[in-house]
């Protein structure tokens, strides 16, 4: 067995460091010098020296994640973009009281920008910063973006890549008291590969079995990918009778009135699961009986310092910061991106940005070819977008046109996608024309009979309704009629989902997920339609660069097929793609150890702790 | 009297003198001689001809697109080069965007204070002077939709028709409805019991001609006048729905959704918000002091009672 974490490929002198660190030859302030010099990134080194176990100096280091830019007033000097992670001391240690270390007790008031999702894994089709405080993943991203073990205590592959082996440690409970070993873990995951609507992410995936205190996962074929979708919410550990016993009926069918995610959760994170009210709050308490994390870059291993975390759904974008500065909430999932500048000059506050692994795109519902059957009014629509001008005018600047699926800062980024859907009207027009549209009555393009009018749903949030409008106009200048529908997110899921025409014309959705094209195969893959293949496009080369993807063994696969993927993407347009935006955390200072990066999507709670 | 207020004497004179007036010019050179002399109506016409003027004229002069966007020249501030009254979080020019706001207001209005005027009329018409089971059951229909918030009639109506306008209209015109069926149903059993309509059953007239050629008239002038005060109801509700989402949707401005979109953005112009704010007041505030002036000059115990006459 090889490619363990326990034996990262360091360069000599790295190593080196790192057994000087750990033969306590060196102090952790002189160690992150060195590993400077030596070129190691600042959270990568946090990494390593929390794998190492450690230190008896205060640790603020690993609060910033790699590629992350935290600033406060002092350290920003207006909030200017910077490449670099923000110095510890600047960021979090403000007060005598922070220097004195984690104290024990109080609530973490977070204000979160979307409506809560059901709090189970297996079902829902979002996971929400919630899950990263109720449940733990097999494995997770630590803040250099590398694989640690979470749940599991160490796991290790196969060289030919068939077989992966997850050592579950003896002793690991969930909320219910009720142990948790690696057949319990082993038959959750068949439950995902059963009922899970988003089990596509992992279809290279044969069979998970237990072998002693192994979870083991046999592969159809090799996959440089295959960890990914264990490290996301939807593989998050679950007691897997109390959820057969809510979700499953008699039939083996998955029960629709389950009360599973909304009265109750049974995970193994270190809260559980007390309130979940849609549109309000969510509250969870601490779990004193809580085993103990195996994960590498917490210094809290044990139970969690905060008595409880309740996250407010502000889905009113400028309410959020008011909210934040006013003191009713401590921290701040994705403020108002027209408020980030303010927040900046606060010196209370700590910001903290990074590029977002999202997406804002399109779907156009094929099961409408009168409209969106042809690649040619596909690509007409694209050109009349002007996403650079919408990247300003509604993120402020804190994001990026695309103009393929994946967003310009993932590692397999395409960049020869950019050849593809940029604006311009004329070429709008003239594809549109081309396509068989003529201008009709009341400025609106007709084509055998048809007026190119139809419905365009979008969820009801303050960013996807500005991006909506400015679409709408857009396609206005056009001659395309798109009637906007704004209704709230269980609605607007529903009735993304049906099949055929049951399902709407046009919808605006928004993805988020830190490998861009695992979940984006579930939205352009031909075998999940009506959902979330929402287009229900059928394209054969999508459907080839993502075989092409689930069958690479090497990262020169991946690369190759992920720019198949994109190139295929951005001309077949399954979805037009619109922009990505950057993601925002804020913080009150006298919250500590919250620690949001980029690779996880949300931050992780153990460490957190507020100034008495 | 020292406070201003007119003795009873002076009220009493005052009457004698508008009357001697009416005789000799007639009812209606009188009335329109009394909407000259109130200060409120004129004031309030004026400022509704201007809103008015704006919601109507407007549009047809700037010639603009509410829904054009400049990405380049999001949030100005009014009296910025091109923009009267500066540009939205999409760079969509504020002024067009209130001018046909306030036609999608006065629109709303217009459609709700027809609906609920006829609707009202008929329905307390109906349950006044019919008595027994219709009225019981016209009463009872009203109680209850009376016993309905109107956000609440409206999610329900946006629920089943989808949000828009008409779902808008129907909503706030049925709960007005209500109202004005309340009123109207109370003046109508006050005139079942007068001579004149006595009179008119000894002569054997039937219960519709009654209705029609007798009370009709005398109710009209009261409904009106309550209609006028529901105009402004239904513009408050229209912008509230709007507020929240279920009125007008876009690209058809409201100004509500205005200053819904708006108040995103007050740290940065707050302007998108308070300028569509400040039109709904003005557009409230001349339909108020207009309902107010009519009232004055068609209602004469209302009339009476605010110069002070005791009617006992």
């Amino acid at each position: 067995m090889g490619n363990s974490w326990m034996d990262p490929d360091l360069g000599p002198e790295v190593a080196e460091l790192t057994e000087q660190y750990m033969a306590k030859k060196i102090g952790r302030r002189q160690f992150m010098k060195r590993m400077g010099v030596a070129g190691v990134g600042v959270a990568a080194a946090a990494s390593i020296l929390a794998a190492c176990g450690g230190d008896d100096e205060p640790d603020t280091t690993a609060a910033t994640a790699a590629a992350t830019t935290a600033t406060t007033a002092a350290a920003s000097d207006g909030g200017a973009d910077t490449t670099q992670a923000a110095a510890p001391a600047e960021t979090t240690a403000t007060t005598e009281a922070a220097m004195m270390g984690p104290v024990s007790g109080g609530t973490l008031r977070e204000g979160y920008n979307r409506d809560v999702s059901k709090h189970d894994p297996a079902t829902t089709n979002w996971y929400d910063p919630a899950f990263f405080a109720i449940y733990e993943a097999i494995l997770s991203n630590d803040p250099s973006g590398a694989t640690v073990p979470q749940f599991a205590s160490g796991y290790s592959a196969s060289d030919d890549g068939l077989e992966y082996r997850f050592t579950i440690p003896e002793g690991k409970l969930s909320h219910s008291g009720g142990t948790i070993n690696a057949e319990m873990v082993a038959e959750f995951y068949r439950s995902i590969q059963t009922y899970s609507f988003i089990a596509g992410l992992a279809a290279p995936v044969d069979t998970y079995e237990a072998d002693g205190n192994e979870v083991v996962m046999k592969m159809k074929n090799p996959w440089v990918g295959a960890l990914g979708p264990h490290k996301t919410g939807y593989w998050r550990i679950v007691n897997i009778n109390t959820w057969k016993e809510h979700s499953i009926t008699a039939d083996g069918e998955l029960n629709a009135a389950s009360t599973y995610g909304t009265e109750l959760a049974d995970g193994t994170g270190p809260f559980t699961h007390e309130e979940w009210v849609p549109g309000s709050h969510v509250l969870v308490r601490r779990w004193d009986d809580y085993p103990g994390s195996e994960t590498p870059f917490f210094d809290n291993k044990g139970p969690a310092y905060l008595d409880a975390i309740r996250w407010t759904v502000i889905t009113e974008a400028g309410q959020r910061a008011t909210q934040l500065e006013n003191g009713d909430i401590d921290t701040l999932i994705n403020p108002a991106h027209q408020d980030i500048g303010r927040l900046e000059s606060n010196s209370d506050l700590t910001v903290i940005r990074h590029p977002e692994w999202s997406g804002y795109h399109l779907a156009m519902n094929r099961d409408y070819p009168e409209y969106f059957g042809d690649r040619l009014t596909r690509q007409g629509l694209s050109h009349a977008l002007d996403r650079e001008g919408m990247v300003q005018a509604i993120l402020f600047g804190n994001g990026a046109a695309t103009y393929g699926p994946f967003p310009t800062t993932d590692r397999n980024y395409e960049s020869a996608v950019e050849q593809y859907n940029q604006f311009d009207l004329d070429l709008a027009n003239q594809k549109l024309d081309r396509a068989g549209w003529t201008m009709g009555s009341g400025g609106v393009r007709e084509r055998d009979g048809v007026r190119f009018e139809f419905r365009y749903l979008v969820e009801d949030e303050t960013v996807q309704k500005s991006v909506a409008e400015a679409v709408q106009a857009q396609f206005a200048n056009v001659g395309v009629r798109a009637n906007l529908d704004v209704v709230d997110r269980a609605l607007a899921f529903e009735q993304q989902s049906g099949p055929g025409r049951d399902s709407v014309e046009m919808s605006l959705f928004f993805w988020l997920w830190p490998i861009p094209l695992d979940v984006l195969i579930l939205f352009g893959g031909s075998q999940f339609i009506p959902v979330p293949n929402f287009s229900h496009a059928v394209e054969p080369r999508v459907d080839d660069a993502i075989a092409s993807w689930q069958t690479s063994a090497t990262e020169a696969q991946a690369q190759a097929a992920a720019s198949q993927f994109q190139l295929a993407w951005a001309e077949e347009l399954p979805y037009i793609p619109l922009m990505n935006q950057n993601a925002t955390f804020v913080h009150n200072n006298k919250v500590h150890g919250w620690q949001p990066f980029v690779w996880n999507l949300y931050p992780y709670y153990n460490d957190t702790w507020i100034e008495a | 009297m020292a406070d201003g207020t007119p003795t009873h004497l002076e009220a009493w004179n005052l009457q004698l003198a508008e009357f001697e007036e009416s005789s000799r010019v007639g009812p209606a050179r009188a009335a329109l001689g009394r909407m000259r002399r109130n200060k409120l109506l004129l004031l309030g016409t004026a400022l509704g001809l201007i809103v008015l003027g704006a919601g109507v004229l407007g549009p047809i002069i700037s010639g603009a697109d509410p829904a054009f966007q400049s990405f380049a020249s999001t949030l100005l501030p009014p009296g910025s080069e091109g923009y009267l009254l500066g540009t939205d979080h999409l760079g969509r020019d504020m002024a067009v965007r209130v001018f046909i706001g306030i036609r999608v207001s006065l629109m709303v209005a217009a459609g709700v204070t027809l609906l609920s005027l006829v609707l009202g009329l008929v329905l307390g018409m109906f349950g006044g002077f019919l008595g027994g089971w219709a009225d019981r059951t016209i009463r009872g229909a009203v109680d209850f939709v009376w016993g309905f918030p109107l956000i609440l009639v409206a999610v329900l109506f946006a629920g089943g028709l989808g949000e828009g306008l008409f779902p808008v209209i129907l909503a706030v015109g049925l709960v007005n409805t209500a109202a004005i069926a309340r009123v109207v149903r109370g003046e109508v059993l006050s005139l079942s019991e007068r001579e004149f309509v006595e009179a008119a059953r000894a002569g054997g007239l039937s219960t519709a001609r009654i209705m029609w050629r007798h009370l009709f008239p005398n109710i009209l002038a009261p409904a009106l006048v309550l209609a006028s005060y529901y105009v402004a109801v239904a513009i408050i509700a229209e912008a509230a729905l709007s507020f929240i989402g279920l009125g007008a949707q876009p690209p058809t401005p409201s100004l509500g959704g205005m200053v819904s979109d708006g108040r995103n953005f007050l740290q940065q112009n707050h302007w998108g918000a308070t300028i569509p704010g400040i039109t709904i007041v003005l557009l409230v505030l001349a339909v108020s002091l207009i309902g107010d002036g009519l009232r004055d000059v068609f209602d004469p115990r209302l009339r009476h009672e605010a110069k002070g006459v005791d009617e006992e």
